[in-house]
């Protein structure tokens, strides 16, 4: 699915890189632990996580992910930001908590294709 | 309550509680304790990929009713002790936070919400 | 076991003029110290006592000791006294946080008596040589428990017979059940105090976990025991996660929770700053660790009624917490 598309149906807020959205989007990845991430997280994932700080876009930078989404409403650091945008990366916030972003993402990437 | 979670997430017990009395009424999943104190309720299903003694304490600390470690994350002897002496029921399962995140809340679990 | 007057008066006569037994007629000795000599522990002891048996768990006790005024009980098993239990007993079980027991794994087994047509003198003797609150009374001939007898009972006693007229205050003040009222009372708060080591990671919240153990047993209703708990954690893993050690001091009183969270540590340069969701100053282990993501001050906060953090850069910290507990919400 469209990165486009699931910010539309999961109410997302973008806060950077609102240029590079349309990238193709096969699976989730949820972490809050960078060694975790780094190991195991796959190319065009979305990131869900709680961290703000500034190294979460560069751990996202070298994994290739389609974008962080950011749950509970977590504010972004300055830091991150800036570094986000030089990285033209897509960071994106929800209201949910990371277990109900997840369920629902996952939920509506294993829709049969045809509702999507 | 646990047998449908054990089956539901192709999870193992470890440890010696194997019995749950209350019901599970949500869950959350994050790898950040001090996120989880300030959102999690009681009687609630941890899900975490981190491994470590403090996972227990927060969990003690906060009432919650089971701990599911996700990525086939085994945790050491003295987790497990602590657990054990806390009456805290562990699991183990393959999947990722997301697959597991996802699972649950398509059988209806509801995720931690923060009141505002 | 504090002293009081009239008791020092009276085991003064016991100590030093034991050749005075029997002679009670010297110019020397007052009416009470006379009537001491006089009087039998039968005389002054009680006789309905309440007993608890070895498998009584030390979770009843409490209510026991409380519903019944009392500050401890002798054990009786299978109709053969087997021991004591006594409150001091049950505030040490508590702080240390042990796991629910039978009053027999805490129980004293060795055990003073006195017999019932012994002088009153010997009681005054042995409660102040024992220090013990009370003291088992038994029948010489079969070893069974025919009463008990306390300080207060025996000042009871005198000062009935020599008829003084006397402020129910000053007899309570020798009830050893005031004791405990106290404790649970209004006058005096139960506290304790845990050392926590820096950079520890496998002990850091073992504090937090027995003061929730503490006050779960106190019976505090059990959303403040939760946020108590958490709040304590959080500051806990600060003093794990910045600070070479320190203190957390707990200081609990029937309509409220103080705790206090003391370190010589770095300091924090900016409060407000600080007290912002997501603001850190932990490095990657310590994220790697599930930590330092900050919202530990923010919990706390949140946890607690009121808080105060002060701290000096090159000094320490001191984080002082209140929770208040709501009249009667104590479960029995």
């Amino acid at each position: 699915m469209k990165l486009t598309r699931i910010i539309e149906r999961l109410n997302l807020r973008v806060c950077t890189a609102e240029h590079r959205l349309d990238r193709e989007v096969q699976n989730g990845y949820v972490s809050d632990l960078l060694s975790d991430v780094l190991a195991n997280c796959q190319e065009n994932d979305v990131w869900i996580t709680l961290q703000v700080h500034p190294n979460i876009v560069a751990v996202a930078a070298i994994k290739g992910v389609a974008a962080v989404i950011l749950v509970n409403d977590r504010q972004p650091q300055e830091e991150t930001l800036a570094k986000a945008r030089q990285e033209n990366l897509p960071i994106l916030v929800s209201s949910l908590s990371a277990f109900d972003l997840a369920g629902k993402l996952y939920a509506i990437l294993n829709e049969p294709s045809g509702a999507q | 309550m646990l047998d449908e979670i054990v089956r539901l997430l192709d999870a193992r017990l470890i440890g010696r509680t194997t019995r749950l009395e209350k019901r599970v009424r949500m869950a959350c999943g994050s790898d950040l304790m001090s996120d989880v104190l300030a959102f999690i309720k009681a009687d609630a299903l941890l899900l975490t990929g981190l491994t470590h003694v403090q996972v227990v304490r927060t969990a003690e600390m906060a009432d919650v009713a089971v701990i599911c470690f996700v990525r086939g994350k085994q945790p050491a002897a003295d987790v497990v002790e602590l657990a054990d002496s806390a009456l805290i029921p562990l699991l183990v399962t393959d999947l990722t936070m997301y697959e597991a995140c996802g699972r649950l809340y398509s059988q209806g679990l509801p995720g931690c919400h923060e009141k505002r | 076991m504090k002293k009081d007057d009239s008791i020092s008066r009276l085991d003064a006569v016991a100590h030093t003029d034991k050749c005075a037994l029997g002679k009670p007629d010297s110019p020397r000795f007052t009416k009470s110290q006379e009537l001491v000599y006089e009087l039998t522990v039968a005389d002054a002891m009680r006789r309905k006592v309440i007993t608890t048996t070895p498998r009584t768990l030390m979770s009843e006790l409490r209510e026991i000791l409380r519903a019944n005024r009392i500050s401890g009980t002798p054990v009786i098993d299978n109709g053969r006294l087997a021991g004591v239990i006594s409150i001091e007993d049950f505030i040490m079980w508590l702080a240390a946080g042990e796991p629910d027991c039978p009053i027999g794994d805490k129980m004293t087994t060795r055990i003073d008596t006195l017999f019932a047509h012994e002088p009153l003198i010997h009681a005054v003797g042995k409660l102040e040589e024992t220090g013990y609150g009370r003291i088992p009374v038994v029948d010489k001939a079969s070893g069974d428990l025919v009463g008990i007898i306390t300080k207060g009972d025996i000042i009871e006693r005198l000062l009935r017979k020599l008829e003084i007229d006397f402020h129910t205050e000053e007899i309570h003040r020798y009830r050893a059940s005031h004791i405990f009222e106290d404790i649970m009372g209004d006058k005096v708060a139960l506290t304790f105090q845990s050392a926590v080591k820096g950079q520890d990671f496998s002990l850091a919240g073992s504090a937090s976990s027995r003061l929730k153990k503490t006050l779960e047993r106190l019976g505090i209703d059990p959303q403040i025991v939760r946020r108590a708990a958490i709040a304590s954690y959080e500051a806990e893993m600060n003093l794990v996660i910045y600070t070479d050690g320190g203190t957390v001091t707990a200081s609990v009183q029937p309509d409220r929770i103080r705790i206090d969270v003391n370190d010589a540590g770095p300091g924090i340069p900016d409060i407000e700053q600080a007290m912002q969701p997501g603001f850190s100053t932990a490095s990657e282990w310590v994220r790697e660790m599930g930590f330092g993501a900050g919202m530990g001050l923010v919990n706390i906060r949140k946890c607690s009624d009121r808080m105060e953090l002060v701290s000096t850069v090159g000094k320490g910290t001191h984080l002082r917490i209140h929770i208040d507990i709501h009249a009667d919400k104590s479960k029995g």
